[in-house]
C-alpha cells in the first residue's frame, strides 16, 4: 500500500531524474573515462582476495582478505570503495580504489553479520548495509558514518528476514531493498531455516525515518528476492532465486515502476526460463539505455532485457557468469572461470575482454577513475 | 561397533547382494540418466526400508526394553545411516527440498548443537512426536541425534539415558521422522523421473554432484580431522560419526555409493561420448581407494592419535586425490562438465 504523499514524492523525484552523484548504482559511462572494476575473487588454491582490473582485463591490484567477499559499492566523491564479506560476513573492507590499498576493516556489531551488500547516500557520507541479527533472525539496515571512521550510528528495521542487495533511489532518500525472506544462522552453516514460512519482498524505505513506503510481494512465497538495480527514471529490476522444486519454473525477474507503484513479473519464453535453473545472480541496468542485464550462473546464461517493455532482447550462454555492470557501450560480465566479457548495445554481441587465473565472485563494482 | 572393520566388510557384502538384485532392472536401462535414475532410486529405497526397520525396532525396544533389542536398534541405526552415506552424493532433486539432506545429517557441528538440542528437548516439557519434531530444527531431526542417544559415551552413562521414558519418546519421534523423510524422498525421486529423463542438464548436474561429493569427502570429511585444512591440528571431532566410532565407515559407504550408484551410469555416458577407454582407469582408481578401506578400522580417532597409523590415513588421502584427479581432469573434462565457482555456491 502506498501513501499518497509518498507516492507523489517518488513521482516528482522520478521527473527530476538522477543526481549525477549516485551511490552503488552510479555509472559514468562516458567514453573518455576508463573505469576500474572491483570484485571479490578466489585464487585457484582457494585464497580470498579483492581484485581491481581495468576493462582490458589487466589487473591493477590484488588484496588478500580473510573472508570470501560478495558485493560492493563506491563512495561518491571519494576514491573509497567498500566490499562486504559474504553471508555470514563479519566485516566490510574499505579500499582506496585509486591506490589499490586496504584502508580499513569494519566489524559487524555483536550478534550481527552482513549479508554482502551496501549503498552510500549521494553525498558519500552514510553507508547503508544489510545485516542479520542472527539470534532473532530479524533483518536490519545498518547505517555507518563514513566521516566518522565508519562508526555505526543507527539501525533501521528491514521489515522482515534476509535483506540482501539494496540501492538508492534517484530521489536520494529512498532505499530500494531486496528482502530475500530466508532465515539463516551462522551456527547452521548456510541452512535455510524457514523455507515453509518465507516472506520475501521488494521494499522501498525512507532512509531517514526507516518507514516502509512500498512493499511488493513475489508471486510465490519461496521466490527469494535477492538482487536489484534501479534506473535513473526509477524503474527497478529485481532478480529472484527459487527455493522450491527444481522441476518448477516460476518467473525470476520482477519489474517495479516506483512512480506508479506498478509491480510485475517478467514472463520469459519457456525454453529460456528453463535454462536459468531457478537462480539469478546480478542485475545491471544501463543508465543511458532501456537495457538491463541479468546473470544466471547455475544455467550459465545472461539475459539482455528491455526493462521499459519487459521484453527479452537476447540471451547468451556464458559458463558460470555472475558479476555484471554497465559500462559506456554496454555491459561487462564476469565469470567464475576468470573471464570477463562485454555485451555491446549496437550489435548485442558477446566479446571476450580478458582472462585471469582467478575465480571472479558474484558481483562487479564499477569505479570511475577521474 | 567393537571389533575392527566388521562394519566396512559387512557393508560391502550386503551391497554385493544388493547389486545382484538390481541387475535385471539396470540391464534394461539404456541411457546414463535412465541408469542413474534407477540406481539412485534403489539407493533411496534402501534408505527408506532400513529406516523403517529402525523405527519399528526403536518402538519395540521402548515398549519392552532389553539388551538384544537395544543392540538391534544400534545395528539398524548403523545400517540406515550407512545407506544414507551411500546416497549422500545426490545433492539435487527432492533431497534439496526443505534442507532434507541437513535433516538426515546435520554436519559439520563445531558447536556441538546436536548434543545441546537433544538435551534441550529431553529437559523440556513440550510434547515429543514426529510432528513436533518437524519444527525443532535440523540438529535434532536426524541420524546424529540418534547417534547421540545410542552411543555418546557420557550420555549413555547418565540418568537420562535409554530407556528412560522421555528419552524413548525422543528416540521413537526421531526414528519415525527419519523414516517419513526417507519415504518422502524415495517417492519424490520416482515422481521426478519424467523430468529427470527429459532434462539434459541433469546429466551434468549428476556428474557435478559426484565431483562435489569427492571434494567434500577428501577435503572436509577426511582432510578436516587430519588437520590438512590450514590449521595443522588433528581433530577427530571434525569427522562424521565420531561418537559411534564409525567415521571411516561413513567414508567407505559414500565411496561405495559412488561406485555402485553413480559409476555405472557414468560409464554409459562415457560410452555415448565415445570415451569408453576412460572407464578402466576410473575402475582402477576406485579400487585403489576401496583397498584402503579393506585394511582400515571403522573409527578414525585411533589413527589420528598414532603417528604410524596416521600414514594409513595419508595413503587414503592420496588415493582420494588421484580418484578426484581422474574424475575432474579426464572424465569431466572429456564430457565437457565444468564445476562452476558461482554456479555451485552463490548467494
Amino acid at each position: 500500500m502506498i501513501e499518497r504523499r509518498q507516492f507523489l514524492r517518488l513521482g516528482l523525484a522520478g521527473l527530476v531524474l538522477a543526481s549525477p552523484l549516485g551511490g552503488c548504482a552510479l555509472r559514468s559511462p562516458r567514453s573518455s573515462e576508463s573505469p576500474l572494476l572491483i570484485s571479490a575473487a578466489d585464487t585457484p588454491d582457494g585464497r580470498h582476495t579483492l581484485v581491481g582490473t581495468d576493462l582490458h582485463g589487466e589487473r591493477r591490484f590484488l588484496i588478500p582478505v580473510d573472508e570470501r567477499c560478495h558485493g560492493g559499492c563506491p563512495r561518491p566523491g571519494s576514491s573509497q570503495l567498500v566490499l562486504f564479506a559474504r553471508r555470514p560476513g563479519r566485516h566490510f573492507y574499505v579500499l582506496d580504489a585509486k591506490q589499490g590499498t586496504l584502508i580499513q576493516q569494519v566489524a559487524a556489531g555483536q550478534d550481527h553479520h552482513f549479508y554482502g551488500h551496501g549503498v552510500f547516500s549521494h553525498d558519500g557520507r552514510y553507508l547503508y548495509a544489510t545485516e542479520n541479527h542472527y539470534p532473532s533472525g530479524q533483518g536490519w539496515i545498518g547505517v555507518y558514518d563514513a566521516q566518522r571512521n565508519y562508526q555505526r550510528i543507527r539501525r533501521l528495521s528491514a521489515g522482515g528476514i534476509g535483506p540482501h542487495e539494496l540501492r538508492l533511489h534517484p530521489d536520494g532518500s529512498t532505499l530500494v531493498v531486496a528482502l530475500g525472506g530466508i532465515q539463516t544462522h551462522p551456527d547452521y552453516e548456510r541452512i535455510k531455516l524457514n523455507l515453509a514460512t518465507m516472506a520475501p519482498a521488494l521494499l522501498l524505505m525512507d532512509r531517514h525515518t526507516g518507514d516502509i513506503l512500498q512493499r511488493h510481494t513475489p508471486s510465490h512465497h519461496q521466490l527469494s528476492c535477492r538482487h536489484l538495480d534501479i534506473s535513473p527514471d526509477g524503474i527497478v529490476v529485481a532478480g529472484y532465486q527459487y527455493q522450491g522444486p527444481d522441476w518448477q519454473t516460476p518467473p525470476l525477474i520482477a519489474r517495479l515502476n516506483t512512480q506508479s507503484g506498478q509491480f510485475e513479473e517478467i514472463d520469459l519464453p519457456q525454453q529460456v526460463q528453463r535454462t536459468l535453473n531457478n537462480y539469478t545472480a546480478s542485475i545491471a541496468i544501463h543508465p543511458n539505455t532501456p537495457n538491463t542485464l541479468v546473470t544466471a550462473p547455475r544455467g550459465g546464461r545472461a539475459l539482455l532485457l528491455n526493462h521499459q517493455s519487459g521484453r527479452l532482447i537476447q540471451h547468451f550462454q556464458i559458463p558460470d557468469c555472475a558479476g555484471a555492470t554497465a559500462d559506456y557501450d554496454g555491459f561487462v560480465i564476469s565469470s567464475g572461470n576468470g573471464r570477463l566479457y562485454r555485451i555491446t548495445h549496437d550489435t548485442h554481441s558477446l566479446q571476450p575482454l580478458g582472462h585471469q587465473t582467478i575465480r571472479w565472485d558474484n558481483h562487479l563494482t564499477p569505479y570511475a577513475l577521474t | 561397533m567393537t571389533a575392527n572393520r566388521p562394519l566396512i566388510r559387512r557393508l560391502r557384502s550386503t551391497l554385493f547382494m544388493g547389486l545382484l538384485a538390481l541387475t535385471p532392472l539396470s540391464v534394461q536401462a539404456e541411457t546414463a540418466r535412465e541408469r542413474w535414475h534407477a540406481d539412485i532410486g534403489q539407493g533411496y529405497l534402501a534408505l527408506q526400508e532400513s529406516s523403517s526397520r529402525l523405527a519399528d525396532a526403536a518402538s519395540a525396544y521402548c515398549e519392552t526394553p532389553n539388551g538384544p533389542v537395544r543392540e538391534r536398534v544400534e545395528a539398524l541405526w548403523r545400517e540406515a545411516f550407512l545407506n544414507w552415506q551411500r546416497i549422500r552424493f545426490v545433492n539435487f532433486g527432492p533431497i534439496e527440498q526443505n534442507s532434507r539432506a541437513w535433516q538426515f545429517q546435520f554436519w559439520p557441528d563445531p558447536k556441538n548443537l546436536v548434543a545441546n538440542k537433544v538435551r534441550y528437548w529431553l529437559n523440556s516439557d513440550s510434547p515429543l512426536t514426529a510432528q513436533t519434531l518437524a519444527s525443532a530444527g535440523v540438529a535434532v531431526q536426524g541420524f546424529p541425534a540418534l547417534e547421540y542417544l545410542l552411543t555418546d559415551s557420557t550420555f549413555t552413562q547418565s540418568g537420562q539415558s535409554l530407556p528412560l521414558t522421555r528419552t524413548c519418546e525422543l528416540l521413537t519421534a526421531i526414528t519415525t521422522y527419519v523414516h517419513a523423510n526417507a519415504r518422502q524422498v524415495a517417492s519424490d525421486w520416482q515422481a521426478l523421473k519424467p523430468h529427470y529423463l527429459a532434462t539434459e542438464d541433469y546429466t551434468d548436474t549428476t556428474i557435478r554432484a559426484a565431483l562435489s561429493t569427492l571434494e567434500v569427502l577428501r577435503d572436509r570429511r577426511l582432510g578436516g580431522p587430519m588437520g590438512l585444512r590450514g590449521n595443522d591440528k588433528r581433530n577427530p571431532y571434525q569427522a562424521d560419526a565420531w561418537r559411534s566410532q564409525t567415521s571411516l565407515a561413513t567414508l567407505a559407504a559414500t565411496t561405495e555409493g559412488l561406485e555402485s550408484l553413480f559409476v555405472p551410469g557414468l560409464k554409459l555416458e562415457l560410452e555415448a561420448a565415445g570415451q569408453t577407454q576412460l572407464g578402466s582407469p576410473l575402475d582402477a582408481r576406485m579400487a585403489a581407494v576401496q583397498a584402503n578401506f579393506d585394511t582400515l578400522p571403522d573409527a578414525m580417532a585411533p589413527l589420528l592419535e598414532d603417528n604410524n597409523r596416521f600414514r594409513e590415513l595419508q595413503a587414503l588421502y592420496i588415493d582420494l586425490v588421484q580418484l578426484e584427479q581422474i574424475m575432474n581432469e579426464e572424465i569431466a573434462s572429456a564430457l565437457g562438465v565444468v564445476q562452476g565457482f558461482n554456479a555451485s555456491d552463490g548467494d
